[in-house]
């Protein structure tokens, strides 16, 4: 395969991939109006859980003290059940606060489990991580691993985003957007907010958690260093580029991004200063994006959010 | 017991360096009516423009932080002005998502400049103290002092002066300060001025007693944002009383559990607050 296709399929894969995070991430803030500063908490936690319970009880210098050595079915359910858990773990206490209470304190949440995993290494290693990680053989059905991988991102984005259009457009969605629109209003007429912001929440962690199993299987590795809070505001980059409200202008965004960065990563350096000039001009062009996208607003979308988010 | 006043006595050293890096950013969220993630971002700046006239130029100390913080603080208005001002009227989680990519081009601008590695100012070594049985070095003691300079200074200005007022004014009330023929434009820029310059000093503090690389300035924004929630959104005055509970709660957890929680310890203490009280210590609902 030549490189172009290469790199057109790895644009597929972690694009669809991170789509998915986009996706909840959306619901979370232009359906539930709640910001969510610790999308990475969730995508680890998933990532994580799969890790345990697929590799084999520990050994030599291992220092994790569960391994279950499940089969990949069994640890891709565990990693949604554990995105869940977490997010009812940080959701019930916090979901009550507002606006930027709540930004900062999910962002704190994530922190905090990123602190755990670092000095934690019962749990995975600590910052040595988990290498190795199990996944299915790709073998079976034909096809070179990165296309079934490729597809498989793809399949669950398409899966996040029928399941996410279909919650949207029953009642059930309508009653969202009526909380987030007019609180008051809802409240009168019965609905109980607090609820419903916390099922959001929960439900919108699901497709997270199993995109972090997913992304475990793609770089058989997990470790602190790839759950930085650095995934977090690539998602919120990706979904201001993409504009909010709509789930192809979430996967649009996210697809752009994740294309933008791997060409940058496709051009060869010299040297390891050349390189390192490199990745600084990777931020500052997407921190540039971001200034200016939200400037001058080339989708409008939150200008009709008027009310403090 | 010793050791536990020992890691009281840096919790509170800890305590005045947050205190210095969040009154800044306390004082942005109180007039701009945003969270500005990017205020860490301008400690590194500071400290690394100190950095680079003391130990790559040559400079004395003191004229190079001098330098440092004045330049800071104009770097500081240079982006409140381009940046933010245009956007202002979007709503502040727009305004706060933006300052994560304006921090994102600091971060980027300074990783191309410096590269990565380890730095240290060309000045003299710590000298310690002992004072019943407690150290502290010469630059913790100027850290502690600079602190409550600052924050008696910072009140005098805000109680006595005309732009003081101004911008108390503006915190509390935008419209209103308007109509009463506040010019709002330039008590932004006042406290750009100041809000940055606050930064650059603390930044200078950073240099002095820390080793310098281009990440530190994220590992920053960490502790500000814990302070500044735990201290509520809304006032300065419990940001000192934040700055310290935080500072020494993170020193003194070492003596029971392992340094590399230092950070959870910090958010731990803001969450359990949180859920006791909602709206921060001050009690004031933010705007």
């Amino acid at each position: 395969m030549n490189t172009l296709a290469q790199t057109a399929l790895t644009i597929v894969m972690f694009g669809s991939l991170f789509s998915v995070l986009t996706l909840s991430l959306n619901l979370q803030y232009a359906r539930g109006g709640m910001i969510n500063f610790g999308t990475v908490a969730y995508f680890a936690a998933g990532a994580y859980a799969y890790a345990i319970v697929t590799q084999e009880p520990p050994h030599g210098l291992d220092q994790y003290l569960v391994g279950l050595d499940a089969p990949w079915w069994a640890g891709f359910i565990a990693a949604g059940i554990a995105a869940m858990a977490f997010a009812i773990l940080t959701g019930w206490p916090t979901l009550r606060l507002r606006g930027e209470y709540l930004a900062l304190t999910t962002f704190a949440f994530a922190e905090m489990l990123s602190s755990l995993l670092v000095n934690e290494r019962r749990i995975g290693n600590g910052t040595v991580g988990l290498a190795n990680v199990e996944r299915p053989d790709a073998n079976i059905l034909g096809l070179s691993e990165n296309i079934v991988y490729a597809g498989a991102a793809f399949l669950l984005m398409l899966a996040t985003a029928y399941a996410f259009s279909r919650l949207l457009a029953s009642p059930y969605g309508r009653a969202i957007d009526a909380v987030r629109d007019d609180e008051v209003a809802a409240q009168a007429i019965g609905k109980d907010i607090a609820r419903l912001r916390f099922q959001v929440f929960v439900l919108s962690s699901i497709p997270i958690g199993f995109a972090g199993a997913l992304y475990a299987m793609i770089t058989t590795l997990v470790n602190p260093n790839l759950f930085s809070a650095e995934v977090t505001f690539f998602v919120w980059i990706a979904l201001v580029l993409g504009g909010e409200r709509t789930i192809l202008g979430a996967v649009v965004g996210t697809m752009a991004l994740v294309g933008f960065q791997e060409a940058i990563r496709a051009i060869p350096f010299e040297s390891v200063r050349a390189a390192e000039i490199a990745a600084s001009a990777e931020d500052i062009v997407t921190g540039i994006l971001f200034i200016v996208i939200l400037r001058w607003q080339p989708f409008a979308a939150f200008a009709r959010r008027r009310q403090p988010a | 017991m010793n050791l536990l006043a020992q890691y009281a006595l840096t919790g509170v050293v800890t305590g005045c360096f947050l205190i210095l890096a969040t009154i800044g950013f306390s004082l942005t969220r109180q007039v701009e009516g945003f969270l500005n993630i990017a205020h860490a971002e301008m400690l590194g700046v500071s400290a690394f423009i100190t950095w680079g006239l003391n130990a790559a130029a040559g400079w004395p100390f003191i004229p190079a932080a001098v330098v440092a913080i004045v330049a800071t603080a104009f770097v500081g208005l240079f982006i409140g002005r381009v940046v933010y001002d245009p956007i202002r009227k979007l709503g502040p989680a727009v305004v706060l998502i933006s300052s994560v990519g304006v921090a994102l081009v600091i971060a980027g601008i300074m990783h191309a400049i410096i590269g990565t590695g380890i730095r240290t100012l060309d000045v003299p070594l710590a000298t310690t103290y002992k004072f019943f049985g407690l150290r502290i070095t010469n630059y913790q003691m100027i850290v502690v002092a600079l602190a409550a300079l600052t924050g008696i200074s910072l009140a005098l200005f805000l109680n006595r002066t005309k732009t003081g007022l101004a911008i108390r004014a503006m915190s509390t009330n935008p419209e209103l300060a308007a109509s009463r023929g506040i010019d709002v434009r330039q008590t932004s820029r006042a406290t750009w001025l100041l809000s940055s310059g606050l930064a650059g000093l603390a930044g200078v503090m950073l240099a002095l007693i820390a080793t310098l690389s281009t990440d530190i300035a994220f590992h920053q924004i960490l502790q500000i944002l814990a302070v500044a929630i735990l201290a509520g959104l809304g006032s300065l005055y419990s940001v000192i009383a934040a700055g310290l509970i935080v500072g020494i709660a993170m020193d003194v957890s070492v003596f029971w559990i392992p340094a590399g929680y230092r950070p959870l310890i910090a958010f731990a203490v803001v969450i359990i607050a949180l859920l006791v009280r909602p709206e921060g210590l001050s009690m004031k609902r933010s705007s």
